[in-house]
Order: structure tokens, then sequence, then C-alpha cells
């Protein structure tokens, strides 16, 4: 190969290879990192807001005892509708998209390992998506719960189209998550930057990688469980019919092996967002960087073993529930781990009081109450007490806002500025922080106490007399305080988008890659590949607001030949540099494919012959996607 | 040289495989997936026996034929020897090999599917018929298709071979089919010692 006498990389060269075609088409077709990221996340907010809405309207009934706001059917459809988008509408898709978004900044690579496949991701997501919606709008939404158990679910006790929807479409939308867990992986083990060896991988993305493994272990199970469920509604089978050698709890199993890893599947990346706010606003890596990434590591690995403790009231045999007991105390100590460190980190640190800092200390207070509340759920008496009460309601309310929600919106409001070149406005961020924690707080604490005081959840309505009545309309009132508090979250981000004052580079002083390019990133992310001799390469040098010399890592940079979309490929332990792979470009059969495997899940909805048409058209689509261009071919 | 000096890019190979290859490693997590997915089956057939069967397979029912599951899993196990041949042929550059090979191997996992097929419709029972059935049907139905998804693999990589697509360096896509298709043989062997063997044995 001729290559020495080639001109030096220039950025007309790159931009030209790396952009996006205009138009509608270019649109359907887009494939870089951060235009999908993006989208997942804008799609995954919309959800959240609609399932926001959802939440209130459950708020609205229970505001008073006897209200008929809702019908019993429409707040079962509102209450399982809010479950499932919240878990698998939001939280999933708006980590991955963060992590599809800045994981590739991070380790200083300029895509994701298979582009064409993050775009496939999203398009499965948003059809499904808009399926879920399309049932809650036609009335026939699922109605079942998020956990959705059989019998109830079953083709005897549910006869309708709704549960049909749940097991089909839940079933097409794992399919994404399945497809950015494994290209989150392969990304971050063979694409990091030279020397970004395994001692130092950025906390948040360790998170992002145990999240993604956690995904290939678990979501396989809900596959299973929901296609067992469609069969048995739809072909006849008997997985869960015990009169035909079926056990419903086969149902649990296998929903809990997943449904119990995923709580960690969303809180580990925001462990994660915590890790990255908490370093770069108290001016110093967070202490115990190995004990925090192994204490990742176990949570990964404890999770997988805690899944009876959701089933301690169904008679399970007494050694098992203990064994499931013990574990799932003992995840307390990883957890407790990573908190402990924060607290070092910031009691030894320069603090700078900012929004996405005051999200992490809100953090710290809501999921240590969720924490210790889930050490006492984890007792198998102390459960038996308070199963399907609120009291279980509020646990896992503390724990996925407190513990999820709010790292993210520190986390997002963290990385605006480098998504967008633009920063969000501090006042109406500290507002909505504080709104928001005051309106959590209202909303679900009160909630403990009504559990104990016997009200059950799902219940669409109570009798007066109970003692209920003040504490459901304080948290009917803190609900609306909490949406507010979203309400102008957003706003503000949307504002500073249009009207903020120009970011730079690096707003924060933070320390990892994402920082040392421009905000917004260029379509290659890097003019050159960036090489790394720390944890904190930004920070190497000398003080963090020296911004001269610490741009001196750029020095050391690999300049890639600009002839196509190359990137680097590096081992796995060591990160050495070993080859330079092309990545595909922008195309339309992502798309082509999504909707042909669309295809047959919508078809499983109507009629089942229109399954294996869509089969063919999805083979037809993979030969496509996968046939080799011409330009390829020549020798 | 330290270990963060970088070499220059230009003596890094541009065609990569096996684990320098970012799509082998795709293949692998993939087949983590599937492999779960196989697990979960498996797992649910051993949960009901164990919970809900006095017997098993359910009374009325016979223990499955021994010699036509050994037969076509006889076929599927010999199927891995051409996809073996075919990737390690063109690894040494000797395209011959992998030009025969996916053929042969295709031919042969259609000679499972088309036993399979004759096993399916001999059965005395229905997927609807109890939960015995119902796993049956769905977990042997399942490898089928992962067999039937196989074959159509191999045979667009086959004819990308015979136009001359693949050589020695450019060989990632060889090798991530041969993967899948030696995990479909192992995935065949876990379901056939399920189905066939655990009953009798165990």
């Amino acid at each position: 190969m001729a290559t020495l006498e080639r001109p030096p990389t220039t950025t007309q060269a790159l931009t030209r290879l790396w952009s996006t075609p205009a138009g509608l088409v270019g649109w359907l077709s887009a494939v870089n990192h951060r235009a999908i990221g993006a989208r997942f996340m804008v799609t995954a907010l919309a959800f959240f807001l609609l399932a926001g809405v959802q939440a209130l309207a459950i708020r609205l009934q229970l505001a008073r005892p006897g209200l008929s706001i809702l019908s019993p059917e429409a707040y079962n459809q509102n209450f399982t509708m809010h479950g499932v988008v919240m878990m698998f509408l939001f939280a999933i898709p708006v980590l991955e998209g963060l992590g599809m978004y800045i994981v590739p900044l991070m380790i200083g690579t300029r895509d994701m390992a298979f582009p064409r496949l993050s775009a496939f991701g999203y398009w499965v997501y948003l059809l499904a998506g808009l399926g879920l919606f399309g049932a809650f709008f036609l009335g026939s939404a699922p109605n079942s719960g998020w956990f959705n158990y059989v019998p109830l679910s079953g083709p005897g006790f549910s006869p309708g189209a709704n549960i049909d929807f749940y097991a089909v479409l839940l079933t097409f939308l794992e399919i994404s998550a399945l497809a950015a867990a494994v290209e989150l992986i392969v990304t971050i083990l063979k694409q990091r930057a030279p020397g970004m060896a395994i001692h130092r991988i950025p906390l948040f993305v360790w998170s992002i990688l145990v999240m993604a493994f956690m995904i290939v272990f678990a979501m396989p199970a809900l596959i299973v469980a929901s296609v067992m469920l469609e069969l048995d509604r739809a072909a006849g089978t008997h997985f869960y019919n015990p009169a035909a050698g079926g056990d419903p709890l086969l149902w649990q199993h296998l929903f809990w092996f997943f449904g119990h890893p995923e709580v960690y599947i969303i809180l580990l990346p925001a462990l994660g967002i915590v890790s990255a706010i908490v370093a770069t606003f108290t001016r110093r890596p967070v202490m115990g960087y190995t004990a925090v990434a192994l204490s990742t590591v176990a949570i990964g690995f404890l999770s997988f073993g805690l899944w009876v403790h959701h089933m301690f009231a169904t008679g399970v045999p007494l050694l098992g529930t203990s064994f499931f007991a013990a574990a799932s105390m003992m995840i307390a100590i990883p957890s407790g781990v990573q908190v402990f460190a924060w607290i070092a980190t910031i009691a030894n640190g320069r603090i700078v009081l900012k929004t996405p800092f005051l999200y992490v200390l809100g953090f710290i207070f809501l999921f240590v109450l969720g924490g210790i509340t889930g050490v006492m759920v984890a007792a198998m008496p102390f459960d038996l007490q308070v199963h399907d009460s609120y009291f279980v309601v509020a646990h896992f309310h503390y724990v996925i806002i407190g513990g999820m929600v709010f790292p993210l919106l520190g986390g997002l409001f963290y990385w605006f500025p480098k998504m967008t070149g633009k920063l969000p406005g501090e006042r109406l961020g500290r507002w909505s922080f504080w709104l928001q924690f005051i309106g959590f707080n209202l909303t679900f604490f009160g909630m403990h106490i009504l559990g104990f005081w016997g009200m059950p959840r799902r219940i669409y309505t109570y009798l007066p007399g109970f003692g209920w009545d003040f504490l459901n309309l304080v948290a009917t009132i803190g609900a609306f305080i909490l949406g507010l508090g979203f309400v102008l979250y957003l706003a503000n981000l949307a504002y500073s988008l249009w009207r903020g004052e120009p970011a730079g580079d690096d707003p924060w002083g933070g320390a990892t890659l994402e920082w040392a390019t421009t905000s917004p990133p260029p379509q290659y992310n890097f003019r050159a590949i960036p090489t790394v001799r720390s944890r904190t390469p930004l920070w190497d040098e000398e003080e963090p607001d020296d911004a001269d010399r610490a741009r001196d890592h750029t020095r050391r940079m690999v300049a890639l030949p600009d002839e196509g979309r190359e990137i680097l490929s590096t081992t796995v332990v060591d990160a050495r540099p070993q080859g330079r792979v092309l990545l595909p470009g922008p195309s339309l059969w992502p798309f082509w494919l999504a909707a042909a495997v669309g295809f047959i899940f919508y078809g499983m909805l109507f009629d089942l012959i229109l399954v294996p048409i869509g089969a063919v058209l999805a083979a037809a689509a993979l030969v496509a996607w996968h046939w080799p261009r011409e330009e390829e071919e020549a020798p | 040289m330290s270990a963060t000096t970088a070499p220059p890019a230009e003596a890094l190979p541009v065609e990569v495989s096996g684990t320098q290859a970012p799509l082998w490693w795709g293949m692998l997590v993939f087949l983590a997936v599937d492999s779960t997915i196989f697990a979960a089956l498996i797992s649910s057939y051993f949960y009901l026996r164990v919970t809900q069967a006095e017997t098993w397979p359910p009374a009325g029912l016979a223990p499955p034929g021994l010699l036509l599951p050994a037969l076509s899993g006889a076929v599927l196990l010999a199927s891995a020897g051409p996809v073996l041949w075919a990737d390690r042929g063109l690894r040494r550059g000797d395209g011959r090999a992998l030009r025969l090979g996916l053929p042969l191997a295709c031919a042969l996992a259609a000679l499972f599917l088309i036993l399979k097929a004759v096993e399916f419709v001999a059965r005395p029972y229905l997927w609807s018929t109890n939960a015995y059935g119902s796993l049956v049907w769905t977990i042997d139905g399942a490898h089928a298709a992962h067999v039937l998804a196989a074959l159509l693999q191999a045979v667009v990589v086959a004819v990308l071979a015979w136009r001359g697509h693949f050589t020695p360096r450019r060989r990632v896509g060889v090798e991530t089919a041969a993967l899948f298709w030696y995990f479909v043989v192992a995935a065949g062997l876990a379901v056939y010692a399920t189905l066939y063997l655990a009953p009798r044995l165990i």
C-alpha cells in the first residue's frame, strides 16, 4: 500500500467521510452513534412524559376516597402502562441512548462497533413503543400489571387483545435492547483508545459494560416467558396451565429472573453517572477506583441470585427463600462500597455546587433511604407483612426515581453542553431540582406509612374511614409538584438549546476524553485517535483549568488515513492497537429490516399467516444489508 | 517504546479477523444471548417436570423413540466437519475447501431438517395435548428454526465464496458464520440430551 505520499488527514475529508446524507432518506439511513443515541434519549423522554401523565391520572383517581375519574378498567390500563412504559420504553432506552452517545466519546473512538445495528435497534424500539401506545389509545392496552402474572394474564381470565400486545410487543422491543447491549459490549471491549487498559476505563463506561452484560443474560428469560405466554394464549399450549401439567409459578420464575436484574440494569448506569459527576464537581478522581469498579461487577453478578425475593409470598420452600433473602441483603455491601467511595471523595474534594452535583446529593439521600427499605423487605417475615402494599410502592419508587431518575437528570444536564454546545440554565436547573426533590418526597414518603396502615397496591379506589385519605391527598399534591419539576427541567433544556450560552469544549473541567473534543463533537468525534496514560487524561499534566496544557495529550494521537470510515481496534485488556476497521456507512436497510421484523410481530396479533411472509421479508432485508458493496469487491 | 506510544496507523492491518475483529466478538455476545434462550427453555422443561409431573413423560405417552433423533443428531454433528474444513481451509488460502465445504454442510443441514420433519409429523401428541407436548414441540421447533437460519446464512456465504469475495485476510464473515454453525450443533446436542436421553436416564 502506498500510504506515505497521502496528504495528511484533513477535517474536510473526515467531515465528508462521516457525514449523513441530507433529506428524509438521509434521516432514515443515519447510523452515527450520536444521532442514534440522541434519538433514543429524545424518544425515551417523550415516553417518560406520557407515562408521567398516566401517573398523574392514577394520583388524581386516588386523591380522595371513592372518586370515579378513571373507570376500574381504565385504571388497570393506566397503572400497567405506567410501569411497562417507565421500565421498558423509558428507563432502558434512555440509558442505552446515553451510553451510545457518551461511551464512544469517552473511550476515544469514532462510532459504535456496529453502526447499522444501532439504527436497527432504534427503529425496532420506535415501532414497538408506538404499538403499545396505539393499543393504549384504542383502549386495549395491557392491564395485568407490569409483571403480568398468569393465570390472570392467561387465556382463561384475559380473553381480549390487551395481553397479546404485552407479550408480542415486549418480545419485539427486547430485540432493540439486546442489539444495543451487544454493540455496547463490543465497542467497549475492542475500541478503547490506545493506553486505556482495563484499569483506566472510566467508571461510567464500566457501569455501561456491566449493564450490557446483564441485558445479555437477563432479557432472554423475558423473551422466553413472553413467547410461552403468547403460545398459551394463541396456539393452545399449556406452559402455565396447571390442569395440563403446566405451572403458573414458571412465569414468575422466568419473569423475575429477568425482572430483578432489570432493576440493577437501570441502576448501574446511574451509579456510573454519579461517579462521573462526583469526580468532575469535586475536582478529584473518585476514591477507591478499583473497589468501585469491582463492586459494579459484583452487583451485576449478585443481582442474578435475588429473583425469588419477589416471590416470598408464593410458598416457595423455606430453604430457598432463606438463600435468596441472604443474597438480597448481600447486595447492600457493594452498593454501600460505592456510596462510601462517593462520600469520601466529596469529603476530600473542592466542591463546585452546580445543578448536576445537586442531583447527585439528592440521589445519595434518596438512594440510601430506598436501600434501607430494600434491606427491610429482603427479610422474609417483614416482607410477608408489607407484600403488595404501598410500602413496596414507596420502596421501589425511592430506588428507581431516587436511584435512577435523579442521576439521569443530573447526567443529562452534565452532558447537555457536550451534546448541544449550549450551557443549560443554572437557575432553572436548581428550581427544577428542588421542585422534584420536595415533590418526590411528598408523593412517596407517606406511602411507606400507607403500606403499614394496610393500603394494598393496585386498587382503583378506597373507602373513607381507613385513615388513608390525608396521606393520599398529600401524595397527589406532591405528584403534581414533581411533574411540574420535570416539565420545568425539560423546558429549561429546550430553552437552552435555543438560547443557551455557548458552552465551549469543557465547561465543567471534566477529566475524561469526551471533553477533549469540540461541543457538539464533529461527525468523526476526534480528528485523530487520542492516547491515554491515566484514568484522568485531561487532568494529567497539571491543574484542570490550564486548558492549553491539558490538551497536551493530543500530541500523542494516532492519525488514521482518511480513506474510509476507519476506527482503531485495540486489545481487550491492554488496549494496544491491533488493526484498523472499516465501518459501514449510512444505509436504509436497518430501517427496512426493522419494518420486516415488525411485520412478523404485528402479524402475530392479526393473523399467523403473516408471520412467514414477514420472515421471508426479514431474511431478504438481512441479505441486502450484508451484501458487499461494489467498491469493496475491488482487489 | 512505552506502552502508550502508538505505532503509525499505516502499519496496522485493515482487514482483521478472529479475536482482532469486532464482528467476531459481536457474534460471541450474540451467541451468549442465544445460549441464554436455550438455557431458559431447558430450565423450563426440567422445572415443569420436577414440580408438576408424577411420571415423565406424562401418563399415556411413551418415552420418545431413540433411533430417528439419534440419526438426525448424527447428521447434524457431522455437518460441523465440512464447516470446520471450509473455515480452516480459507485460513490456509485453500479456496476449494471453502467452496465445497459450505454446500456440503448445507446439504447435511437440509437432510437434518427433513429427518426432523418426519419425526415431527410422526409424534403421537401435539403442542396442545399437555405441557409436555408444549415443551417438546417448542424446544425442538426453536432448534430446528436455528438450523434453518444457519443453513440460509451458509447459503449466502457460499454464494459470496463462489463469487470470490473471501480471501485469507478477508475471512471474518466465514469465521462468524462458522461460529454460529458450531453453536447450533452444540445446542442440538443439548436439546437431544434433554428431550431424548433425560426421560430415559433420569
